[in-house]
């Protein structure tokens, strides 16, 4: 059967010996193959020639030669060395009668007229894609809040500047404001801001570090590294951010070492340009025994104090909180909340939580003067919190370092007069009790109380600093009393009867 | 040339542009990125003679001008940089000084005169296509394109326009995707252009999933402009051939399967594939499929799926890598798999104008 086709002479063969020769090739093919796949990939395959070497074989179309090439090399070439022993090759040949061949509908192009101008482009800001899923876990590891966002804030006349210098920032971090520091009494929104700033910064830029910390956590980090001797991550993590977030900043008082390191820090993210943010229940000058040149820097940028918010925002408030919470309250009844709890966010969204949830215990819709009941408490507290001569008398007894009794006294040294006149002034001006009333609290009668208002006035304008010592009872005062401490205290002790209002003496507790 | 410029926004666009530089050159400026800085910003751009690459980004430029520094050198240099903001300037001698925060670099470059000239463009053919459209029709076909480079006009996608139909193709002579999507091109834009392997690569990457961009394409070269970057590439000269030869007619049976279960089974026999044929089989009975893998010398594993099919019993052998492939790059949760019989090429569909031919290898019983 070998000998069938002469190729080892060198012979040509002929036509019809190639024809043969693909038949008795074909037919191995299809016992091996089987017949679909025979059909479908040879059925229109020719042998064109045989040399001892090569086979050339023409092939229906390009596509149908690549293939068979590239799936049935070798079976081609095993089945022809059955008769053409010395066969190494396959070559396929296309036909290119076939009108179908060849899809390309390419056309010659005459004209090489050149583009007018080379394409003009628009600048455009690479934003790095992140799902909103990736967003929150970066948020969260950089000590983020969900709830705070600036969607969730509601500004009002109160906010303002804080709620413009937040979005500014958090657009251009390290370029307007440096450091941005906000002060205010507790619960009106410092933190939410904060956090508000470091979402949008991180939705803005998601890849730039962000850190948010208190300043208590920033000192625990610190001792840790110290304990740990491992000063140098601690570094690296807080001075490679690209945006600092720092809560409650008036825990650096007092401590040096903490505010050394601090220092550094800041010094080492501004010259960087990178921002810094910071909040605290009073201002930078007030914080105790902050370093002067930290004060300074503290007071470079821009100092934002948060004020208790009107009647309106805080309605705007509990409007938004209840739509937050879906909860069932009119507002009617936000009306009449807003109206009696004046104090901080907080102690709004308490009062709400609780009228909610007597509307869903009770049957019935409650009344304006139930509700008025049910957050009684709140007020309370509230009302004696915010304005009162026993609470100024107080406060400019602490001031003065002395007993609270004798401002009601009779003993008329210089600074026990003068520390009496400045509470009379306080309470006159600050309360809205009458003249006889306000003498009736220091048991003195009303013309001593006119004549120490004229004085205090008077002084105030002759003196800066008796002025900026009257400024800051009042202020302490006004602010709900977190951080009142006298200048004259002695480090690191309270008096066991240091308490304002309602409130413990502790630094806010954001 | 003096300048200053966003760090992210420099890095990002230095990422975007420096996949086309040559590694081995004997060229030294095709290395380097072209910095041509304007009133509007800056414009970067990078070459390999074949595809071109031009990005826009914005910048506050003190002094224009334009100068070309090492391209991957200068981006892991920024990528480095400790501060947002970084200050460039560059003296007439190309020697570029980087400052940013206390880091200084001076980084010499040369002159942009140098510089290849993007090729002009003949009369072209314009229009806007989809983003998304086209990067998903990209996506599913261009993992089939031939690296064989005997074989070049397989090296690239063909993309056909015409007859209302963008369609893309790409095989390697042993599997075949396509992608047909119904889309009506403005008349007279009927082209039939392959475009090579680096051009896609680079436009993958350049792609987003929203917005537009603009085709241009002349018998030689194509341009596409989107999202304030350009890339001009060569066209593969030469005639693809007529792919839909080995497209299978009617198929018999079809088969119902969940992607990623297919998927992941599949890798996991494919980890004791028989090295010699490279095949793994795939028995379809009765609504399941086991894969199975058989290797004398190693071991063999099998895994059982559940499955949409109620025809004969089939085997047949695949190469897994071929199966993997398209589902990797298929986003419906379920697939088809049509099959005529044990030895004819099957097919996988989606819902989509998509489908994907794959040779079976013969089954030694």
């Amino acid at each position: 059967m070998h000998n069938r086709y002469p190729l080892e002479t060198q012979e040509e063969i002929n036509q019809p010996q190639l024809i043969c020769l693909w038949k008795d090739v074909s037919h191995d093919l299809r016992t091996q193959l089987g017949d679909s796949t025979f059909d479908l990939w040879f059925g229109e395959f020719q042998l064109v020639s045989v040399s001892p070497h090569e086979v050339v074989m023409l092939a229906p179309g390009t596509m149908y030669a690549i293939w068979v090439e590239e799936n049935f090399k070798t079976t081609l070439i095993s089945a022809f060395q059955k008769y053409l022993t010395a066969c190494e090759r396959v070559r396929f040949e296309v036909a290119v009668s076939s009108g179908t061949e060849e899809s390309s509908g390419k056309e010659p192009v005459e004209s090489e007229r050149g583009r007018e101008e080379r394409t003009k482009l628009t600048p455009q800001v690479l934003v790095e894609k992140v799902s909103e899923k990736k967003l929150l876990e970066r948020g969260r590891a950089a000590g983020l809040v969900e709830i705070f966002r600036f969607e969730n804030f509601v500004p009002g006349e109160n906010s303002e500047l804080a709620w413009a210098a937040s979005r500014a920032v958090a657009d251009q971090p390290g370029k307007t404001y440096q450091p941005l520091f906000f002060h205010s009494a507790c619960g009106l929104g410092k933190t939410h801001l904060l956090h508000g700033i470091g979402w949008e910064s991180l939705r803005l830029r998601p890849k730039s570090k962000i850190i948010f910390v208190t300043a208590e956590q920033f000192a625990n980090d610190y001792i840790d590294a110290i304990q740990k001797n491992a000063l140098v991550p601690f570094r690296r993590r807080y001075r490679e951010a690209d945006l600092l977030l720092i809560d409650d900043v008036q825990f650096l008082g007092r401590k040096e070492g903490l505010q050394r390191e601090f220092f550094h820090t800041f010094n080492r993210l501004a010259d960087m340009r990178k921002q810094i943010v910071l909040a605290s229940d009073c201002p930078a000058s007030e914080i105790n025994e902050l370093e002067e040149r930290l004060v300074s820097r503290f007071q470079w940028g821009l100092s934002v104090e948060i004020h208790r918010p009107g009647l309106e925002t805080r309605a705007a408030i509990l409007r938004r909180k209840r739509d937050d919470w879906k909860m069932q309250v009119s507002d009617e009844l936000i009306n009449v909340i807003v109206e009696r709890v004046r104090g901080n966010v907080r102690a709004l969204e308490g009062a709400l939580i609780r009228v909610a949830m007597v509307t869903t215990m009770n049957e019935e819709p409650i009344s304006p003067e139930q509700v008025a009941e049910i957050i009684a408490d709140i007020c309370d507290g509230q009302d004696t919190r915010q304005v009162g001569a026993e609470e100024i008398k107080r406060a400019v007894a602490e001031h003065y370092d002395i007993d609270v009794q004798i401002l009601s006294g009779k003993k008329r040294t210089a600074r026990i007069a003068e520390a009496r006149q400045i509470a009379m002034y306080l309470v006159r001006t600050l309360t809205d009790l009458s003249l006889v009333e306000v003498a009736a609290a220091f048991a003195k009668d009303h013309g001593t109380v006119i004549y120490a208002v004229r004085k205090v006035k008077k002084r105030c304008d002759d003196s800066a600093s008796f002025k900026s010592t009257v400024e800051l009872i009042k202020r302490r005062l006004v602010r709900g009393g977190s951080s009142v401490e006298s200048p004259r205290q002695p480090r690191g002790q309270y008096p066991p009867n240091f308490r304002l209002g309602s409130k413990a003496f502790g630094g806010g507790g954001e | 040339m003096k300048f200053q410029i966003d760090k992210d926004v420099f890095q990002d666009a230095l990422n975007q542009v420096q996949h086309v530089v040559s590694t081995r050159t004997t060229l030294p400026i095709l290395s380097n990125v072209l910095i041509e800085a304007d009133e509007l910003g800056l414009q970067l751009s990078t070459t390999d003679l074949d595809v071109t690459i031009t990005k826009r980004i914005p910048a506050k430029v003190a002094s224009t001008g334009s100068t070309t520094l090492p391209a991957r050198r200068l981006a892991s240099i920024v990528r480095e940089l400790p501060t947002s903001e970084i200050d460039f300037e560059v003296n007439a001698d190309n020697a570029a000084t980087v400052r940013s925060g206390p880091s200084f670099f001076k980084i010499l470059g040369l002159p942009s005169s140098e510089f290849p000239v993007i090729g002009e463009f003949g009369e072209a053919k314009e229009f806007t296509i989809d983003q998304k459209l086209l990067r998903d029709a990209l996506r599913k076909t261009s993992y089939a394109i031939s690296t064989d480079e005997t074989r070049y006009v397989l090296n690239g996608v063909n993309c056909i326009i015409g007859e209302g139909m963008l369609t893309l193709v790409a095989t390697d002579g042993r599997r075949l995707a396509m992608v047909e999507q119904d889309l009506e091109f403005p008349a007279g834009n009927e082209s039939s252009v392959i475009i090579p392997t680096k051009a896609v690569n680079e436009l993958q990457r350049l792609l987003e999933n929203s917005g537009e961009l603009k085709v241009a394409i002349t018998d030689s070269q194509a341009s596409f402009e989107l999202n304030g970057s350009l890339l001009i590439t060569k066209l593969i000269e030469g005639n693809y051939p007529n792919f839909r030869q080995v497209i299978p007619g009617q198929a018999n049976h079809r088969v119902t399967v969940e992607r990623e279960v297919l998927q992941s089974a599949v890798k996991r026999v494919s980890l004791l594939v028989n090295e010699k044929t490279n095949s793994i089989k795939f028995a379809f009975e009765d609504n399941r499929l086991a894969i199975s893998a058989n290797s004398p010398e190693i071991g063999e594993a099998e895994e059982v799926i559940d499955v949409r099919y109620n025809g004969p019993r089939i085997v047949v052998a695949f190469n897994p890598e071929f199966v993997m492939a398209p589902l990797r790059n298929l986003d419906q949760d379920e697939v088809f798999i049509d099959l005529i019989d044990e030895s004819s090429p099957g097919v996988i569909k989606i819902d989509e104008p998509f489908l994907y031919v794959i040779m079976p290898m013969r089954v030694a019983n």
